[in-house]
């Protein structure tokens, strides 16, 4: 295939958490909120003047001084965001929404607060709750924590207009990212697609990092270049799989899994389009930051949520995904030390296999995994299993 | 108004309805199982260790005989008025047992055979409550066996006591027995592989262990049984290898080997079948960290059928627009037990618990304030065993602890008023333990107090909620149920955070004026060890002296309780250049000793 002609510049984008558009619209005068969870809506950080960007550690190296801070055997995500931090990479935020979701990434906040990663005069770090299930009185407690200890901590510390119309623009700009983000995704439902699972990765991520007004011209113009793209006419690949777990946001883990053979068709992972990418639908009845609240929680896909009805809901977004997309089997990761993920996909990896007859391919791995060559053997072996399962349920090599 | 039956006699008198022919096939395995154990038993070597055995006993006996003869006569009045003084002897190299009780001078020894001879009564007095299904739970579950050994967990826990301290240790280990040997009989009443007691199981809700069990407080015609308490989590203090199986299990299963032991324990309980099956319907709980919310899944893959309501509470538990969405949270639990068991919630019953509870908890800050003079008085692993167990699972329920807390007080004044030691002879450094102890070394404190003179005063599990429950305001009271749930142990320091671990460690050493923290590190949990760097800059600008003490809660195979002691032996040799106070603890071997 051609290649599509901003990816170099997109790649380039995601080489630095304060990359070329987060610098223009700081330029603009716009504020840089940063966080690193779904269970803040990414929406709400887009409100005003202010703009969202979901951290990441590009280019990790050693994450000696984090350790000392933080141990050895926790998150690497949180880690290297620490050690980030210490560096001075985030310096170019002017908040920092936390969500008390998960212990250690909530250490990264508080280490962020105590060791004075970024001392401007009205910078926060907001620290909210986040309920475990979804029932109503959940849904009122996430609102509430939104409302207290987000859109107040903005409009006090910078006065931001965190109105009902301030939310719904908000939403409505989201929203464009998301349909052009979706409609690119579909594409992968192709027997030959259009677009890789890497560079789907990389689309995908840049809506995350960087300023929704900013990149959004860019991504209108790749989905009309991919309109009209050519597949090759023999695909390269020789299987298709789901990657479902925890946080990615390390595109070459997709290109490792695509250089063993393997078209990643569904993004079932925290960074990635599901959840994440949804059109938000607002009604006119409701104020919108409820709606919005719902919304998150209904769509999530956090191993976190510990309701037996959102257990189910994990398992069958998984299989409706693979189903959907094609797959021949599904990747199960997690991120090394992550225990809402360890557990899970202990757990998951036999039910998908056992009950739902998926083949599977249960890993953990660390934040950045180019040079990995454990997982490149295990991708590979993958990869042959499921062209063999396909020529014996062709009736075997005649 | 008659004398109150706790827990109820009809849970005791209710019908069991045993499967003989399944009890017939499982013995039947069992015994392949023993024959096969006989048959691969290398006897020539099992003759020769106990030859050798017999050897060293003799060995030992002539050893301690010349002791004896060599000594003046002060120090023989002493020897038989204060007991012996080098515990390290008792241990021997691959031994499950020490090589014979502590010798603790004649008041005291006295003492112990009083309470060894109460022991024994309790526990023949309620298993013969209903004798069948809970000695047949020796032939479902292996950690039945290891509750066998409980007696000698409680000589384990008071080496080293005299007088009154040891009174006051037996007293409060006796209500623990009592909770644990009473609970054990009703788990096998009501399993469905064992005593199969229909009209039990529809009396008993299951509670995650991890969540307090106040909230059954209000069902009096109910029974709560922390589900995992018995199979999994006590009984892993009480022998070092219980849990060993399960990890192993779970692990092998999937499970990262980096989560915490206590979940991944529970899990693997489940993967090979090692909990009893029954009761109504489970509560499960999101505390008191990450991994304790996930295991609830594999509960419900294990036993489908059983309807399990959620118990999640707020992490910013300080957040005081927070605590009404957890009494939301326990209101719906409330009526989740009314559907599934059709009783009803009583606040007489509730209200009666909490005055209870109320009390003791005033009882506990008096202890509190003893320990915090130059005379603690109430010390070691039976205390914090019996806080833990008291503030997490009796919680005001039991009408007779609040008796036993009284009696404990009554002689902890007493011992002050006579500046009593309570380790006598023994107490030269101000401790404090700080994150989870190992459960397979739950008499640390024990050790560090006989060899080394280091004097647990407090540990950060025990300072929880003290504020007195609401009694009579409803509303009131759900929240300040809520605010204990969200103070439970661990949870209190480990969420909310890092104030509550980091910034209060320096304030309780501040109120107990402690030379040295013993800082548990599990090399499991990842919201302690997410501060370890905080804490040792902290503390070296503070001036305390910390030992790190790395620890695996449940497998000891990965750090082990000789490990353990030589990280405080390094310490205290090359930082502090102290002296032992009983050399002969210095270095032994434990690795197989319950």
């Amino acid at each position: 295939m051609r290649d599509l002609k901003h990816l170099i510049y997109f790649e380039n984008l995601l080489d630095n958490a304060d990359n070329e558009l987060v610098e223009k619209a700081k330029a603009d005068g716009k504020l840089a909120i940063g966080y690193t969870c779904f269970h803040i809506p990414e929406v709400l950080l887009n409100v005003g003047n202010c703009f969202s960007v979901r951290l990441r550690a590009p280019r990790t190296g050693s994450i000696d001084i984090a350790t000392y801070y933080m141990s050895n055997y926790t998150c690497e995500f949180a880690r290297a965001l620490t050690e980030r931090g210490i560096e001075g990479g985030y310096n170019f935020l002017d908040g920092l929404a936390g969500v008390d979701a998960c212990s250690m990434m909530n250490r990264f906040y508080e280490h962020f607060e105590l060791l004075k990663m970024n001392e401007k005069p009205h910078f926060f770090v907001t620290h909210t709750d986040m309920p475990y299930k979804v029932v109503d009185y959940t849904v009122r407690q996430y609102v509430k924590q939104m409302r207290i200890r987000l859109l107040d901590v903005m409009e006090k510390s910078y006065g931001v207009d965190t109105s009902d119309a301030a939310i719904r623009k908000a939403v409505a700009e989201h929203n464009e990212v998301c349909r052009i983000i979706s409609e690119i995704g579909e594409m992968r439902k192709a027997d030959n697609p259009v677009i890789t699972g890497y560079e789907f990765h990389i689309l995908n991520l840049v809506t995350y990092c960087c300023p929704k007004y900013l990149i959004l011209p860019y991504l209108r113009e790749t989905l009309e270049e991919l309109k009209s793209r050519e597949p090759d006419e023999k695909s390269k690949f020789r299987a298709r799989v789901a990657v479902v777990g925890s946080e990615i946001d390390d595109p070459s883990l997709t290109k490792m899994i695509e250089d063993a053979g393997a078209l990643v068709v569904s993004d079932r992972y925290c960074f990635g389009s599901t959840p994440g990418r949804e059109v938000i639908e607002l009604n006119d009845d409701e104020p919108a930051l409820e709606q919005i609240c719902r919304h998150y929680m209904e769509v999530s896909e956090c191993a976190r949520y510990i309701s037996d009805e959102k257990v189910a809901q994990r398992r069958a977004t998984a299989d409706r995904l693979a189903r959907e997309f094609k797959a021949d089997g599904i990747i199960y990761e997690q991120m090394k030390y992550c225990d809402f993920w360890g557990f899970e996909r202990a757990l998951v990896s036999h039910v998908m296999s056992e009950e739902m007859g998926w083949p599977v391919l249960s890993i953990d791995r660390l934040y950045n995994n180019r040079g990995s060559g454990q997982l490149r053997t295990r991708f590979q072996a993958f990869v042959e299993s499921l062209e063999i399962k396909r020529i014996q349920k062709n009736g075997g090599v005649k | 108004m008659g004398k109150i039956q706790y827990p109820n006699p009809k849970f005791f008198r209710a019908k069991t309805k045993m499967n003989w022919k399944a009890q017939g096939e499982n013995l039947k395995e069992v015994g392949g199982i023993i024959v096969d154990m006989l048959k691969e038993t290398d006897w020539k070597a099992f003759g020769k260790k106990q030859l050798d055995n017999i050897k060293d006993n003799g060995r030992r006996l002539a050893r301690e005989y010349k002791t004896v003869k060599a000594m003046n006569k002060d120090e023989l009045l002493d020897l038989i008025k204060n007991g012996e003084k080098h515990l390290g002897y008792l241990y021997r190299k691959g031994a499950m047992a020490t090589v014979r009780r502590e010798w603790k001078g004649l008041e005291s020894t006295a003492i112990d055979f009083v309470e060894w001879a109460k022991m024994w009564g309790l526990l023949l007095g309620t298993f013969s409550k209903d004798l069948v299904p809970a000695l047949n739970t020796t032939f479902w579950y292996r950690w039945m066996i290891s509750y066998m050994c409980c007696v000698g967990f409680m000589d384990k826990n008071t080496l080293g006591q005299r007088g009154k301290a040891l009174k006051m240790s037996h007293l409060m280990i006796y209500d623990i027995f009592r909770y644990v040997a009473e609970n054990l009989v009703l788990m096998a009443k009501a399993d469905k592989k064992n005593g199969n007691s229909d009209e039990l199981n529809k009396k008993i809700v299951l509670v995650d262990e991890m969540t307090m069990a106040q909230i059954m407080a209000g069902f009096p015609d109910l029974l709560g049984i922390p589900y995992q308490l018995m199979p999994v989590f006590l009984v892993s203090e009480i022998d070092q290898l219980t849990c060993i199986p399960y990890i192993d299990a779970v692990e092998s299963y999937g499970l990262p080997a980096d989560t915490c032991p206590v979940p991944s324990s529970e899990c693997g309980a489940l993967v090979v079948d090692a909990l009893p099956h029954m009761g109504s319907c489970f509560i499960s709980s999101s505390m008191p960290c990450d991994g304790s919310v996930m295991a609830s899944s594999y509960m419900s893959r294990r036993f489908p059928d059983l309807p399990t309501f959620h118990l999640t509470f707020p992490v910013r538990y300080e957040y005081e627009e927070t605590v009404s969405d957890a009494a939301e949270d326990i209101k719906a639990c409330i009526k989740f037990i009314e559907e599934k068991t059709g009783a009803k919630w009583s606040w007489d019953a509730y209200f009666t618990a909490m005055k209870r509870f109320n009390e003791e908890t005033k009882y506990e800050l008096e202890k509190w304030e003893v320990n915090k003079t130059a005379y603690p008085q109430i010390i070691g692993p039976c205390y914090e065993l019996f806080r833990k167990w008291n503030y997490e699972m009796d919680g005001g329920m039991d009408p007779r602890v609040p008796k036993t807390c009284q009696k404990v007080n009554k002689l902890m004044l007493e011992a002050y008023e006579n500046r009593e030691e309570a380790w006598r002879g023994k107490m030269k450094y101000r401790g404090i333990v700080w994150s989870c102890p190992a459960h397979y070394y739950a008499n640390f404190s024990n050790w560090l107090a006989n060899c080394w003179g280091v004097d647990i005063l407090v540990e950060m599990e025990s300072l929880n909620f003290t504020k007195p429950m609401e009694t009579e305001d409803k509303e009131k009271a759900l929240m300040d149920l809520a605010r204990l749930y969200e103070r439970m142990v661990m949870r209190r320091h480990t969420n909310g955070g890092y104030h509550n671990v980091v910034d209060e460690l320096w304030r309780q050493c501040e109120a107990w004026n402690v030379d040295i923290i013993i800082m548990y590190q599990n090399v499991a949990c990842k919201n302690m060890a997410t501060l370890q760097g905080i804490l040792d800059e902290q503390c070296r600008d503070k001036g305390y002296h910390m030992i790190w003490i790395e620890h695996d809660l449940m497998d000891p195979r990965t750090v082990s309780r000789k490990d353990m002691r030589a990280k405080v032996n390094e310490y205290m040799k090359t930082v502090m250049h102290a002296e032992p106070v009983d050399p002969s603890l210095l270095e032994f071997d434990d690795e197989s000793c319950m």
